[in-house]
């Protein structure tokens, strides 16, 4: 991978979101290639300026979805974050914070805890107190927390006996395991009606999407070969994943293990069986309910539309629960949460939210959005403008409408605010 | 810090001048690779009156301006030459006002071709020029390029699409040029600065013509074996009176290339040519062409012919054919387009020179044309890295523009001269009449200010560019 593969045509400048927001060509992904060339000059200015511009990348891979060259820009900016970490500038506590909470599973039920209470009175001061030296945006985003559970979605799924070639192996995420349990348990109940035998291994591990963007690989191969590991004892034909940004990091983690035969083969192989949910649902044979005037509109994660190429499926599948899809402009613009982009850039990510709440027609209230950062992102954002908007999981949504048309059993909701 | 820019600061905001190297540098160079020069400053203007503004303080200093919008200039219009400060007109972004009435619509220069059409898209209507970067692409850049696209060959170029304009003269005064009738009042001086490529004047807000949505297109797509079999059909179908939408070709590398890019169409890889047609208009006007096209089509040795059989598909070729230029970077590390014009009839011997001129110079060529209106963008694929190969693809591309005059054509079909074509000029002009176009020039910008060294080549003045990055 280099940047020499860009011909400067400048299609790219339009994708971009922080173009748009700034108007510079160095934040754009034909800026970004030139300072990319320039960061590698023997006598180049490595300014906090430079790594700015860089930084700002939001890994969004818009601009990879229009390249008539296929410059893997995004790529090129995690490489370089990944190569140059001391020259970027970065809150240690974060990623520290980030690696105890998605890094174990007892680290996840207390992000889990403490999520649940920074929603109380008193409880906003142990958060606080906490989180005092996070990003103040951290403080932002707890307006976007659903309903929280008392437990993590992995304990609570369970896994079915493995049926031939209609096995699927859960992949419950982290932000989706502790924050959103509720749609991990509804995204079990519509693979189970679909068919599927679901099995839900407990010592899966986070996928590593946001050590990656930030370009902290280190912890992520081992997290990887266990994630590997379990799929292969799973007995499973498919790893079904639920969340946008966590499915395009594992369909890439072959590229973890460039170099290592028999664990990029292994890697390749459980990439290969990467299915994002809203696909495997759109493709299955769910029964179709008739229209019920529900509109709802749909957001689409960079990691979906861009990414892994996911746009009609959400859709597909919303029509066929009965939803009434009424599009926003820039659909698949990113929402500006971008992995932990929300906390290290607070201001550019503001912009965009702004902007994509703007976007969202007149008069609905339902979004969908396929990803948990997107999720909270344009949750919160909605909450603080008092904009009366719903923001949900396709798949909350998909299960709501089989619910009401009595296709799903009544459910004990073991839910807590 | 140089006095001008405290300056600029005090008129734009400090954040709105910028002089960071690494910064200069990304915007040293635009869509046009040979060449390169890393600006002075790059400016933000936020209006009308601070474009003013900045362009009076500069002229006081001597310091020359060049104008740029997205920097997609295929002959370096928004090069920084001759040491200058460029004017990035990316905040002068929106669309001020959507007349439905009088079918005007007004917008700033920074403005994305594509957003406009978006625009009027739900009232039934569209910007018509639809240059092929049209997605990136801004109206400011399109108004000093004069740019024209595929549709151009029915619905003509920015030149009839926009009606009035502001312009910031390189003295500072601000002008309106033409009216909101759209027909000039005394002489066209709106149609001497639309392509007049930024030396004249600078467009910071301009009136648009919205041209209604034809209700009905097909989209034909013809595949030959054989390039001169799809130009000769080409002449038949502009010979039997019909006017297409867009009538475009592409030969067997350009195929090549595309179907690498990130929208192929499933051409298959032996295809010699493929002509993609337009007809809109009326559902029944359209059904007829259509016919008859199709039935004129059954003359020629055509491997397959296909309609686009929903309006996704038809998106699909157009976005295909229109990502032709940077889908180039799939298969040569960089590329150099010609756009010379012949008439139509030459476009078989053109392009059996362009073949003869490949092998004479070693010089790989794609051809991806508008063959209606016989525009040739020969592509010259070639590798930055190696100087000897640099001067043999600047001899080709300049040996096909000379041909292309001497068939009865010209230099430039809607690239502009730029930098780039200073020396076909003289091929294309003689003496005097580039000493009037020299008078003209000097009637508007006595100090040649504004994007000097472009457009206008000027005996006797030195120009000094850096050399390929």
């Amino acid at each position: 991978m280099d940047t020499s593969q860009c011909v400067h045509c400048g299609l790219c400048l339009s994708a971009c979101p922080t173009y748009a927001v700034t108007g510079l060509e160095v934040e754009s992904p034909r800026g970004r290639l030139v300072l990319l060339n320039e960061w590698r000059q023997p006598e180049a200015l490595h300014d906090p300026a430079t790594a700015q511009w860089l930084d700002d990348c939001l890994d969004c891979r818009a601009c990879e979805s229009v390249c008539p060259a296929h410059v893997p820009t995004g790529h090129l900016v995690e490489q370089w974050r990944a190569q140059d970490r001391p020259t970027i500038p970065r809150n240690l506590t974060l990623m520290r914070g980030l690696g105890f909470f998605v890094g174990s599973t007892s680290g996840l039920r207390w992000f889990q805890r403490l999520s649940r209470w920074s929603r109380r009175p008193w409880g906003t001061r142990v958060a606080r107190s906490v989180l005092a030296r996070l990003p103040r945006t951290v403080g932002d985003l707890s307006h976007g927390l659903p309903q929280l559970s008392l437990q993590l979605s992995r304990e609570t799924i369970g896994s079915d006996a493995p049926k031939p070639h209609s096995t699927v192996m859960f992949f419950v995420g982290c932000v989706m395991d502790a924050i959103y349990s509720e749609s991990n348990r509804r995204t079990a109940e519509l693979l189970r009606l679909a068919g599927y035998a679901v099995v839900t291994p407990s010592e899966q591990r986070c996928c590593g999407a946001l050590h990656l963007h930030s370009g902290e690989s280190q912890p992520v191969r081992i997290w990887a070969q266990e994630n590997i590991r379990r799929f292969e004892e799973s007995g499973a034909d498919k790893v079904v994943v639920n969340a946008a940004g966590c499915g395009t990091t594992l369909k890439e983690y072959a590229a973890l293990f460039a170099g290592e035969p028999q664990w990029e083969e292994r890697a390749r192989r459980f990439e290969d069986s990467v299915v994002d949910v809203t696909v495997l649902l759109a493709e299955s044979m769910l029964p179709r309910v008739s229209p019920t005037g529900r509109v709802v509109t749909v957001h689409d994660a960079c990691h979906h539309a861009h990414a892994q190429k996911i746009f009609r499926e959400p859709r597909q599948l919303l029509a066929r629960a009965g939803y009434t899809i009424h599009e926003m402009a820039n659909s698949t613009q990113c929402c500006g949460s971008a992995g932990v982009y929300n906390l290290t850039h607070p201001d550019m990510s503001e912009a965009l939210v702004a902007e994509k709440l703007a976007s969202i027609p007149d008069g609905v209230t339902n979004v969908a959005a396929a990803n948990p950062g997107c999720l909270l992102q344009i949750q919160a954002a909605a909450r603080r403008s008092r904009r009366n908007v719903d923001v949900q999981h396709p798949v909350d949504l998909v299960w709501q409408a089989y619910h009401d048309a009595g296709y799903l059993p009544k459910q004990e909701v073991g839910t807590r605010g | 810090m140089a006095d001008w820019q405290q300056e600029l600061e005090a008129v734009v905001g400090a954040q709105h001048v910028l002089t960071h190297p690494n910064l200069l540098r990304a915007y040293s160079q635009d869509g046009y690779t040979l060449e390169s020069a890393m600006p002075r400053a790059v400016v933000l203007p936020g209006s009308t009156e601070e474009t003013q503004s900045v362009v009076r303080i500069l002229a006081r200093h001597g310091v020359p301006v060049v104008a740029r919008g997205a920097g997609t200039s295929l002959s370096g219009g928004a090069i920084a030459s001759q040491d200058s400060v460029i004017l990035h007109f990316s905040r002068l972004n929106r669309i001020h006002q959507i007349d439905w009435t009088n079918r005007v619509t007004e917008v700033g220069p920074g403005v994305i071709n594509a957003d406009v059409s978006r625009a009027l898209q739900p009232g039934g209507y569209f910007y018509a020029p639809d240059p092929s970067s049209q997605q990136a692409c801004t109206i400011g850049g399109n108004f000093a390029e004069n740019s024209g696209g595929p549709h151009c060959l029915k619905y003509g170029v920015t030149v009839n699409h926009v009606l009035m304009a502001d312009v910031v003269l390189p003295n500072g005064e601000v002008r309106r040029f033409g009216n909101l009738a759209g027909d000039p009042d005394g002489p066209d001086w709106l149609g001497l600065l639309v392509g007049s490529e930024g030396t004249l004047g600078i467009a910071t807000r301009l009136w648009l013509r919205m041209t209604p949505s034809p209700r009905a297109s097909r989209t034909i797509a013809a595949l030959f074996d054989s390039v001169a079999e799809a130009s000769h059909a080409v002449s038949a179908v502009i010979a039997a009176g019909v006017i297409p939408a867009a009538l475009e070709m592409m030969d067997r590398l350009a195929i090549f290339a595309v179907e690498k890019g990130a929208y192929p169409v499933g051409y298959p890889p032996d295809t010699a040519a493929v002509l993609l047609m337009e007809i809109d208009g009326e559902p029944l006007g359209v059904e007829a062409e259509a016919q008859q096209v199709l039935s004129l089509l059954e003359g020629f040795h055509v491997r397959q012919v296909k309609t686009a059989q929903s309006l996704e598909e038809r998106n699909l070729w157009w976005a295909n054919r229109k990502t032709a230029f940077g889908a180039m970077g799939l298969i040569s590390p960089r590329y150099y387009v010609q756009d010379g014009v012949i008439p139509r009839h030459t476009l078989p011997i053109a392009l059996d020179a362009i073949d003869s001129i490949s092998a004479h110079y070693d010089i790989r060529i794609a051809n991806v044309f508008h063959a209606g209106d016989g525009n040739l963008h020969p592509l010259l694929l070639y590798d930055d890295r190696d100087p000897r190969e640099v001067s043999r693809v600047k001899r080709a591309g300049s040996e096909i523009l000379r041909y292309c005059v001497e068939l009865g054509g010209s230099i430039t079909g809607e690239h502009g001269i730029g930098l780039e074509k200073l020396d076909e000029m003289r091929v294309q002009f003689s003496p005097e009449a580039l000493l009037a176009h020299d008078a003209i020039k000097r009637v508007f910008d006595p100090a040649a200010l504004f994007n000097p060294g472009k457009l206008l080549p000027t005996p006797g003045r030195c120009i000094d560019y850096d050399g390929p990055p």
